[in-house]
């Protein structure tokens, strides 16, 4: 883990108000997990914050993030040309647990596609793959792991199944279901506690990327908790002893 | 570096820089970066005699030039620290400055009570910006007589030099500077976080309170240095929206006999053996022997 000079070498919006930022790196940022984060400086003296992204792709010299513009923070950055320099401080977090006898289910929804995405490499055709967006328009947002066959949902019912994603998954579960199934989940908290509420009764191993609001990034500041079923220290970091948490034993 | 070197309360640290309580975690944290011996002293994230849980979020807001912070002194209490963290300290041979708060004066005291001399604990800092749960919820450090009354019976516990750490919301910081020397404060430390809020209009709430810090604090606190150091004659600990070097050598030639370094560590977290090295170099290319030459020489 290093803070690395970076340039960007594209910044392009992929469908309303999604971009894909490409990196190049002035060194190697080294052995990247799935569900590692890296905490970027957005150029310009906007904004004050680092601000933590999920690692969408990476290799040797460059580093790919997906994001959704959701705030300050996001609304500059998607007005930064190429050839900017900033730095990226990373990789940063926990990990997913990913074993290899495993069942493996990965659900996300909307930019929670980019926590998942180097998971969804890495995991390749093993993976059963769910996803949920607005509408066919961001179907843009899957375009590159097409052919891992997954599933989709979309609110208003323009292509594939219409509904949530958890409504989908909830009619393709059970035949998946076995004791050594593993589930992947990143989106919003209204998907997180669906899920959470399908899996009640047997109480699925699933692991889920959460996001907070972040200064430091290396567990330095405390400011990116999130609750947890421990009583004796309830409050855990988001990005120390997560972002990856189990979701039996985190509080929604 | 060695042109670094201060003498604190009898001690020799290594150079005159430290992290703002809090903002360093319980210092392990950035060791994969650099070793906590970098720092003249590391201080400790405020300790309490017994673990608080802290706040729900959001603890963390932007504002402008400077962040809101709500953490709620979440920490796992001075016994934890010392089990679980100080012998990393001891193995490293690091100094450190245990910051340590309650809400009723009994908590300073139990808490004061748990920390045993030794030769590394150069000083214990005590956060006075807490609420007085006794007291319909006043900070103890916004009255003077609150001030000394506390400061003398934590002396009256504890052999460790104390340093007490202000709240820049007051009437007059030098009224409350004096009385805590009167008290028998070893050092002060000048200044804690401001009280803050932010609005969100999209919600019409407010997501937060809390202690504003970064670069939008600094000329308060370079005042708050100033003012005292004329004051008291007790050592000046300086912190407040340093982001350089450049921000370092303002708080020395206000007053300052060491700094702390809190909110620039999130923006770069290299920052403070940037302003370590930042130092030697104005003292060589000044020619100065040491930093305490140009500590308090800004005149107006």
């Amino acid at each position: 883990m290093d803070d690395i000079e970076a340039t960007i070498l594209k910044n392009r919006n992929i469908v309303s108000d999604y971009y894909l930022l490409k990196l190049r790196l002035s060194k190697p940022i080294g052995k990247v997990l799935p569900g590692q984060f890296v905490m970027l400086k957005v150029p310009g003296n906007e904004v004050f914050l680092r601000r933590p992204f999920s690692v969408y792709d990476h290799d040797k010299n460059s580093l790919t993030l997906m994001y959704r513009v959701v705030g300050k923070g996001t609304r500059v950055l998607s007005n930064i040309k190429k050839n900017e320099r900033t730095l990226v401080l990373g990789p940063l977090g926990n990990a997913f647990n990913v074993k290899r006898a495993d069942k493996h289910i990965v659900v996300a929804g909307g930019i929670g596609i980019a926590g998942v995405h180097t998971l969804i490499k890495k995991l390749g055709k093993k993976a059963h793959i769910f996803f949920g967006c607005n509408t066919r328009e961001e179907l843009p947002l899957i375009a590159d792991i097409l052919e891992f066959n997954p599933m989709v949902a979309t609110l208003d019912g323009s292509i594939g199944f219409a509904g949530n994603v958890i409504e989908l998954l909830q009619g393709r579960i059970e035949p998946m279901m076995g004791k050594d199934t593993m589930i992947y989940a990143c989106g919003p908290d209204g998907m997180v506690k669906s899920l959470r509420k399908m899996l009640e009764k047997h109480r699925t191993p699933c692991q889920v990327l959460v996001e907070e609001r972040m200064a430091c990034g290396l567990g330095l500041c405390f400011g990116c908790v999130i609750r947890t079923t421990d009583d004796a220290e309830p409050y855990k970091r988001v990005c120390k002893e997560g972002p990856v948490f189990d979701l039996w034993k985190i509080s929604l | 570096m060695e042109n670094l070197a201060i003498k604190l309360f009898g001690k020799t640290l290594r150079n005159p820089v430290m992290n703002a309580s809090g903002t360093l975690g319980y210092g392990k944290e950035i060791e994969p970066l650099w070793g906590i011996e970098t720092l003249g002293a590391y201080v400790t994230k405020g300790l309490s005699a017994k673990p608080h849980h802290g706040n729900p979020t959001p603890r963390v807001w932007e504002e402008g030039n400077g962040m809101i912070n709500s953490i709620g002194l979440q920490n796992i209490g001075v016994e934890r620290f010392f089990d679980e963290y100080f012998p990393y300290f001891k193995k490293r041979n690091a100094h450190i400055i245990v910051n340590f708060f309650g809400f009723t004066e009994e908590e300073y005291f139990a808490c004061a009570e748990k920390i045993r001399p030794d030769p590394l604990i150069v000083a214990l800092e005590m956060n006075l910006s807490c609420p007085n749960i006794k007291m319909g919820g006043i900070s103890f450090g916004k009255e003077p007589n609150m001030v000394f009354e506390i400061v003398k019976h934590v002396k009256a516990i504890t052999n460790i030099p104390l340093i007490i750490k202000l709240t820049p919301e007051v009437k007059n910081i030098v009224d409350v500077a004096r009385a805590a020397c009167e008290g028998g404060a070893n050092g002060l430390t000048l200044i804690n976080t401001m009280p803050a809020a932010v609005v969100d209009i999209k919600s019409r709430c407010i997501p937060l309170k809390g202690g504003l810090s970064g670069p939008i604090l600094k000329p308060i606190a370079l005042r708050a240095v100033h003012e005292c150091s004329k004051a008291v004659s007790v050592p000046i600990v300086g912190v407040g929206g340093i982001m350089n070097t450049e921000d370092a050598l303002s708080f020395f030639m206000a007053g300052a006999s060491a700094i702390q370094i809190g909110t620039a560590t999130f923006l770069d977290p290299y920052v403070i053996p940037k302003i370590i090295r930042g130092i030697s170099r104005y003292i060589d290319e000044h020619k100065l022997s040491r930093i305490d030459d140009v500590v308090g020489i800004a005149r107006e």
